[in-house]
């Protein structure tokens, strides 16, 4: 396909190229891709026949004179979550569960939110229509109180049920933003090309993208929207042609994450992140790369093992001089997330970010991506980056 | 002199003298015995429209040892100055008769003429009397006949196999609601405990007013409060319950019931003012006072009664009509580090009964800070259990709403039909009726398995140690609030035990597993307790560790008041 034809020469993205051999290699090692496990994709009236299995449990347990009581996975809990390299944190087949009891006073109210927010889902998948997790919350906000309530329970709902969010008909709100070498057709068939000045948000409905077509030598996911609207001031994405850029705006949503997982499904091209040289970015870039403890029972659908730290590293900091004034000290807080990280079970198969931790933790300063601009301004997208990724500088 | 007065003098002097006789041997525990009282009305001969009585008191059983017969007579003529009636003592030969244990049973008769109205009147206010006794002193048992013109009826008035909360001084209060309440009207099934729980406020001093303390008292009046929703909130009925009387119970020294003054006289003032004692507009109630009490009923009637009228901002829905009691029990007791003679007690009553108004005017500020404590606590409780029963409910209609939608909204005719069997239902009308009541009954099941009224605590599957281990110490400190603190009482000179270290006592007396093995035995064995009548009674344990184990229960009402964690 053709795009426009701005990028640098072929011989730019040699290593590029081997990396993604490489990372195909593995793969193939690997015998493709880790069969889906956790949730899967799951038909309408599959979806409505659970929830009715559901309810005919309730009922029955009542004429038998039993208080009904939900059964949980914990999944939340460090104890049902494992680590596989190729995956990242998943929930275990047989983790522990907790009961949502209808007779105990600390948990009727969940148990009643649940059988509200289970027969709302029911409507939405009988007529065929969507609702984010705010629009639930808003159906009677005093009833739930907050948000969190309303998401806690969908996520519950979505690891009992053994389907994803996208199967109980409730869309997540995206924040995140795309641009770059990509094109794709959007389920209701909506054409979206991304190679705009401005960039394009992230589909509320990524199962439902046909068609995707890039020649994208390599993905950047970007941790905050200020550099992600910085390289696009910088026409990066033209500059290091044909590439495509991703930002989730700190912590990505489900969507943003989907679309990352699915471009890398799709295309198996290399995945950089680029993120402050801080506790809280190394995490959102763990989150691409691992998943989360909240987000386990999807991690099939949502992890992308194969991503790379680009930067910016704690060792650019001192590698390219940059001036102390522009490092921020660590708080305590930052220290506490550092060593939380540190103890993460990834973080054992990974010795060169363990290492550049420790260059944080013994500093006891972080730097913002924004320090490179003291270097100067168009330091970020016109030397850094196009060096890292022409000699190989991820980890 | 009023017909029932000497009914009542008599009767104080005979408990009185029978307690200092045996405190020595049995200090602080319950008075134990069997008194008859016997009227026979026979149509007077010399009057018209007049009845002859003969009332008999008499002991039955080893009560009375060591009754000075003579100084007996002497002293209660003494107090019944101005008594016309004929007043005997049956002969030293006739009326005892030594058994191989040495004590002496006695009998003493007096002669009246009344007319048939007032002696109907003196009967109620005497069992009345009566009733009032056992309820503080459950082991004694009065017999109570009445023949009228060779019409005879008899009553018992006993409550030794009732649960009680042991206080202090010999003295213990029945906890069964039904002294206090008739049963509600939405049907036993709804009442699901059938004690009252009764919060013991801090004791306060009494200061007695110059004017009357030239009796040379050689001790101190102490009030002790005591307050309780009658019946039990926890398992109440399913609808939301609102306060709707007020009764004040008078006690004096050993339990005797103090005899207020008539109502026309100034001194009962500070009764007729509903806010001598507890500000009510705190508590959102509006008190009237209720001068409507019916004698002639199987409850105990209180001193002091109000009526709750319904505030204006009280617009709950499904308000009880019927409403909960709040009952208020003043404990006046007499504490002296010399011993009580007989006579000094009997002062302290004859001194309570005709200044009780001076006397609690003397302590307001006191005696109002601590019964407004004791008051406000147990509304707390009431209130916290409305708002969890609220909550409750709340989530079930909740529950109920979300599966009728799913139900009644299915294209699934299979799904549909089961559901209907499953709960018997014919239509879905039905079925939501029937699956409300099915919520119901389940979660109310688990409050009355957490209720500590009926059951002994047990402990869940659920909890693990460390929550138990949490309640136990909860528990503890429940009791010493149940306890009082030793030291709010200003004087710390008190020979005997205070109302609040009998409780001690008590929790002590239980650790020490100093129950008889029969006792404990009974005590194990109750499951419920279903007396209606005083003189219907099972075993039931003095409850101060069970109403420490409930008010454990309330508080963990808190649970369902505070947010719950995240599912």
């Amino acid at each position: 396909m053709a795009f426009a034809p701005s990028g640098p020469e072929a011989s730019f993205f040699e290593v590029l190229d081997q990396h993604r051999a490489s990372l195909l290699a593995t793969l193939r090692r690997g015998g493709g891709e880790p069969a889906g496990g956790g949730t899967r994709l799951a038909s309408s009236s599959e979806v409505l026949a659970s929830i009715e299995n559901i309810i005919q449990d309730v009922i029955t347990s009542l004429a038998r004179n039993e208080a009904p009581a939900f059964t949980i996975d914990n999944r939340s809990s460090w104890e049902n979550i494992k680590f596989e390299d190729s995956v990242g944190l998943h929930m275990i087949s047989h983790c522990t569960t907790r009961k949502i009891k209808s007779d105990s006073p600390k948990s009727v109210k969940n148990f009643a939110l649940i059988l509200k927010i289970l027969s709302t889902i029911y409507k939405l998948v009988q007529s065929n229509t969507y609702a984010t997790k705010r629009d639930i919350y808003y159906t009677d906000s005093q009833l739930f109180g907050n948000q969190t309530v309303v998401d806690n329970i969908i996520n519950d709902i979505s690891c009992m049920l053994k389907v994803p969010r996208r199967s109980l008909h409730i869309l997540s709100t995206s924040k995140g933003l795309i641009a770059g070498n990509l094109r794709y057709i959007e389920e209701d068939g909506t054409k979206v090309n991304c190679t705009c000045a401005t960039a394009v948000p992230v589909s509320s409905n990524i199962q439902g993208i046909r068609n995707l077509i890039t020649d994208a030598k390599f993905l950047l996911i970007v941790e905050k929207d200020a550099t992600f609207q910085r390289l696009l001031d910088d026409n990066f994405c033209n500059k290091m042609s044909p590439c495509i850029m991703v930002t989730g705006k700190g912590v990505p949503d489900l969507n943003t994450r989907l679309l990352v997982k699915k471009l890398w499904d799709t295309f198996h091209i290399p995945v950089f992140s680029l993120v402050d040289a801080d506790p809280h970015g190394i995490e959102i870039m763990c989150i691409y790369k691992y998943g989360s403890m909240a987000m386990s029972f999807e991690a099939h659908n949502l992890t992308v093992p194969a991503i790379r730290w680009l930067g910016l590293l704690p060792s650019d900091i001192k590698r390219l001089n940059i001036p102390k004034s522009t490092l921020i000290p660590m708080t305590k807080r930052d220290q506490m997330k550092l060593d939380s990280i540190l103890k993460r079970p990834y973080v054992t198969c990974q010795p060169f970010w363990r290492k550049e931790m420790e260059i944080m933790g013994d500093s006891k300063m972080k730097a913002e991506i924004q320090a490179l601009t003291f270097l100067s301004s168009d330091y970020l997208s016109r030397v850094y980056l196009p060096n890292k990724l022409k000699f190989g500088g991820w980890i | 002199m009023h017909g029932n007065r000497p009914y009542k003098l008599i009767l104080k002097y005979l408990i009185i003298h029978w307690k200092c006789e045996t405190a020595e041997v049995s200090k602080g525990a319950l008075l134990e015995g069997q008194l008859v009282i016997s009227i026979e009305a026979l149509n007077s001969k010399h009057q018209a429209n007049t009845l002859h009585c003969v009332t008999t008191i008499a002991s039955a059983g080893s009560i009375y040892g060591g009754l000075v017969l003579k100084k007996f007579l002497k002293e209660i003529q003494s107090i019944l100055h101005g008594f016309s009636a004929k007043l005997n003592w049956t002969s030293e030969e006739a009326s005892y008769s030594q058994d191989t244990s040495g004590v002496t049973p006695f009998q003493m008769i007096f002669e009246v003429d009344e007319k048939p109205k007032t002696l109907m009147t003196d009967c109620l206010i005497i069992k009345n009397f009566l009733h009032k006794i056992i309820i503080v002193l459950p082991k004694i048992r009065f017999n109570f006949s009445v023949k009228v013109n060779g019409i005879f009826s008899m009553e018992i008035f006993e409550a030794e196999n009732e649960p009680t909360l042991n206080l202090s001084n010999g003295i213990a209060l029945v906890v069964n609601y039904q002294h206090y309440v008739s049963a509600p009207k939405f049907g036993t099934t709804e009442l699901l405990c059938s004690r009252i729980h009764p919060v013991l406020g801090h004791p306060v001093v009494l200061f007695i007013p110059d004017d009357v303390a030239g009796m040379g008292l050689l001790g101190e009046l102490i009030l002790t409060p005591a307050a309780a929703l009658c019946p039990c909130p926890k398992v109440f009925s399913n609808q939301l319950n609102r306060i709707s009387s007020i009764s004040i119970f008078l006690y004096g020294p050993l339990g005797l019931p103090l005899i207020l003054p008539s109502q026309e006289q100034p001194t009962a003032a500070i009764f007729k003012d509903t806010s001598y004692f507890i500000d009510w507009k705190k508590y959102h109630l509006c008190v009237v006072p209720n001068l409507d009490l019916n004698l002639d009923g199987d409850l105990v009637l209180p001193d002091v009664s109000y009526q709750v009228e319904s505030s204006e901002g009280d617009q709950s829905q499904n308000m009880d009509p019927q409403g909960q009691t709040l009952l208020l029990f003043l404990f006046v007791d007499f504490h002296s580090r010399f011993p009580v003679q007989q006579m000094e007690l009997w002062g302290v009553q004859t001194l309570l009964t005709t200044h009780l108004s001076a006397i609690f005017m003397e302590s307001h500020s006191a005696v109002q800070d601590s019964i407004q404590i004791t008051v406000g606590q147990v509304l707390e409780h009431h209130h916290q259990a409305v708002k969890a029963h609220q909550k409750l409910q709340a989530s079930l209609s909740v529950a109920v709403n979300s599966i009728m939608s799913i139900m009644t909204g299915s294209t699934s005719s299979s799904f549909r039909k089961i559901c209907l069997q499953t709960l018997q239902a014919t239509d879905t009308q039905e079925f939501r009726t029937k699956l409300h009541k099915s919520f119901h009954e389940t979660t109310q099941h688990r409050f009355l398995h957490h209720c500590s009224c009926e059951v002994k605590q047990q402990l869940l599957p659920e909890r693990d140690d460390a929550e138990q281990s949490t309640e136990d110490a909860h528990e503890n400190s429940s009791l010493e609030l149940l306890a009082g603190t030793s030291g709010q009482v200003g004087n710390k000179r008190l020979k005997g035990s205070s109302l609040h270290q009998g409780v001690e006592e008590t929790r002590a007396f239980r650790s020490a597993g100093a129950l008889s093995p029969s006792e404990a035995a009974r005590r194990r064995a109750e499951a419920t307790v279903s007396p209606l009548t005083p003189s219907r009674s099972r075993t039931g344990p003095g409850s101060g560790l069970e109403d420490a184990l409930w008010l454990q229960e309330v508080s963990n009402l808190s649970e369902w008041l505070s947010p719950g964690p995240r599912p």
